[in-house]
């Protein structure tokens, strides 16, 4: 089963607290989707009023088609995964998977098989009579997965899954996640702070602050061409420069640079240190080498722009091109690799 | 020295507490018509007169009875109104939870008069239902402390789990919050039966023609000193010391999670 969710003029307030605003949002069946953003941006609040824990004060949400937005969960076409697994600990694995099957009325035996396919589908065959305190982290997390599931959902919401696991273990569960959707279709809605969890996922990332939607659309998208000056902070490293736009083009600290606004007054400039090199099209000026790490793919450099000698830029650069510390080299950008925003920070 | 001197004191606090349920037992195992010494046993014939007697059986018999309706409906009002208080924020809950244990700190002489004042202006006539009512009255604070005690947020979370998955509140709270809850009202039960089993002035208070086996002991007082009253009271420790082994077998189960 698969399902589509529309949101529609969404605001939430916890009493004086304004937790989501005016939030729409379209997600096709299928997609594989994820909420990302800052502790306290409101996206898991927004995920609670997708399962239907909590009961949006304005807006409307459509699953399927079909008006949710007074639904109670038990009657809803969604099923949860919980941040902390929430198993239940006196069933064995069988009857934990078979549980939303059983509440449906399923026959034993056939609710059985069903659980049993679907701990093999996580890679938790042979496994079925074992208890969720016999079980590690991972594993209680797939079991939790399972159960959501086994229930064929339209929609399966994700709240940080990931969030309790080492680095290594989550990312191999990343890729697992990814393909056990591809193999079942349903829509994934996965809640995460990780941008890098959310670009390695997601079909479409939907980018929050502060209660609102501050970008969507795929993760090569949002990360180079971002909406807003946070959700190209969000997404990964990136240089600000100040400048103030014009209809020649942006007077920055490092010269004016030939870039086209349809803005004018004070603007941020804004760069990733990939997008910085020792050639290209446009200089932006000498910076003295304050520091660099060697971290595998290239040096992560610190430079000092001699322009802006309050400020420090970070650049990736290739190994062997490198001068020693203390000494300068020009940097250069080409133009589509810069983005304007309005205003200072 | 120092050292000598503390285990002496252990043992002395260990003979203060046995000493007399030792002689007890023992003297029930007593040959001669007197419970004193010198002993002269063993012997079963004590135990071979009380199991011969109508009146002690039937008590024993109602004492059971008693303890086991008693706690059972202790511990099922206890349990919802923990979870009753525990998940729903209701107006004055503080003062309804200091409410609900507050019957600790009545005496039972306290309780006993005053459910038999209220009992009988009722119309009630005393039976072992009014004992009932009594050992439940004494029992429910106990029942309701504990459970609400080990009530938390990861039940909550399993609730919580288990109606996305379709459950109806009912099923919520037998499929998954009971279970989860199972070490802990087993516990509650089996101390209710405990209090319930050895209690004797609420039953006395309360009931009349049929009686409990505290009650119908406290009347073979009347008549002397005699072996068979130390064959039933070994009996009822018997029965008090089985049920607080598997309440710490439950104990230690609810420990390991």
């Amino acid at each position: 089963m698969t399902a589509s969710v529309t949101i529609e003029g969404l605001s939430h307030w916890f009493e004086a607290l304004r937790a989501l605003s005016d939030i729409d949002l379209q997600i096709d069946a299928g997609e594989y989707v994820t909420l990302l953003g800052p502790s306290g941006c409101g996206k898991t609040t927004l995920l609670s009023v997708l399962g239907g824990f909590v009961e949006p004060t304005q807006g409307k949400v459509l699953i399927g088609g079909r008006d949710m937005t007074h639904v109670p969960p038990a009657r809803r076409p969604t099923t949860t995964m919980f941040q902390d697994y929430a198993l239940f600990p006196h069933m064995n694995l069988r009857e934990n998977v078979a549980f939303g099957l059983r509440m449906a009325g399923t026959a034993k035996k056939q609710r059985n098989e069903r659980a049993e396919a679907f701990l093999a589908l996580v890679g938790l065959e042979g496994s079925a009579g074992k208890r969720p305190h016999q079980l590690s982290g991972g594993q209680r997390q797939r079991v939790a997965l399972a159960r959501a599931l086994a229930v064929e959902p339209g929609v399966l919401l994700l709240d940080e899954p990931l969030g309790a696991l080492d680095l290594k273990l989550r990312r191999s569960m990343q890729d697992e996640l990814k393909d056990i959707q591809r193999k079942v279709g349903t829509t994934f809605i996965h809640v995460t702070h990780d941008q890098e969890e959310a670009m390695a996922i997601a079909d479409r990332i939907v980018v929050m602050s502060a209660g609102r939607v501050e970008d969507e659309g795929d993760p090569l998208r949002i990360y180079s061409e971002p909406a807003t000056l946070f959700a190209a902070d969000f997404m990964g490293e990136m240089n600000h420069i100040p400048g103030t736009a014009s209809d020649e083009g942006i007077e920055t600290p490092f010269g004016a640079l030939p870039l086209k606004s349809h803005r004018s007054g004070p603007v941020t400039v804004c760069i990733r240190p990939e997008a910085l090199a020792t050639a290209g099209a446009i200089p932006i000026g000498p910076s003295r080498l304050r520091d660099a790490a060697f971290v595998g793919t290239h040096y992560r450099v610190h430079l000092v722009p001699e322009a802006m000698p309050e400020a420090v830029l970070v650049a990736h650069l290739p190994p062997g091109s490198l001068p020693d510390a203390g000494k300068s080299l020009t940097l250069y950008a080409d133009s589509g690799s810069f983005r304007v925003f309005a205003g200072k920070e | 020295m120092m050292r000598h001197i503390a285990w002496l004191y252990l043992l002395a606090a260990f003979v203060f507490i046995y000493l007399p349920v030792a002689a007890l037992v023992l003297f029930s195992f007593q040959a001669g018509s007197l419970p004193v010494p010198p002993f002269n046993g063993p012997s079963l014939q004590w135990y071979e007169e009380i199991l011969a007697d109508d009146n002690i059986v039937a008590a024993l018999g109602h004492s059971i009875a008693v303890a086991l309706g008693s706690s059972t409906i202790a511990v099922f009002l206890g349990f919802l109104a923990a979870y009753g208080l525990a998940r729903y924020r209701l107006p004055g809950s503080v003062f309804m939870r200091a409410l609900l244990i507050a019957p600790l700190t009545v005496s039972y002489l306290i309780v006993g008069l005053g459910l038999l004042i209220v009992l009988t202006r009722a119309g009630f006539g005393l039976s072992l239902w009014t004992a009932t009512i009594g050992h439940v009255v004494i029992n429910l604070p106990l029942a309701f402390a504990i459970v609400y005690a080990s009530i938390g947020a990861q039940q909550e979370n399993a609730e919580r789990a288990a109606r996305d998955l379709g459950a109806d509140e009912f099923r919520v709270i037998f499929l998954v919050t009971l279970p989860m809850l199972a070490p802990s009202v087993a516990a509650a039960f089996f101390l209710s039966m405990t209090l319930s089993w050895d209690e004797f002035i609420i039953a006395f208070l309360l009931t009349r023609f049929d009686i409990t086996l505290p009650v119908e002991i406290w009347s073979m007082l009347r008549s002397g000193l005699s072996p068979s009253l130390n064959a039933v009271g070994s009996l009822v420790f018997l029965v008090s010391i089985t049920i607080v082994i598997i309440l710490e077998i439950f104990n230690a189960g609810r420990r390991r999670r």
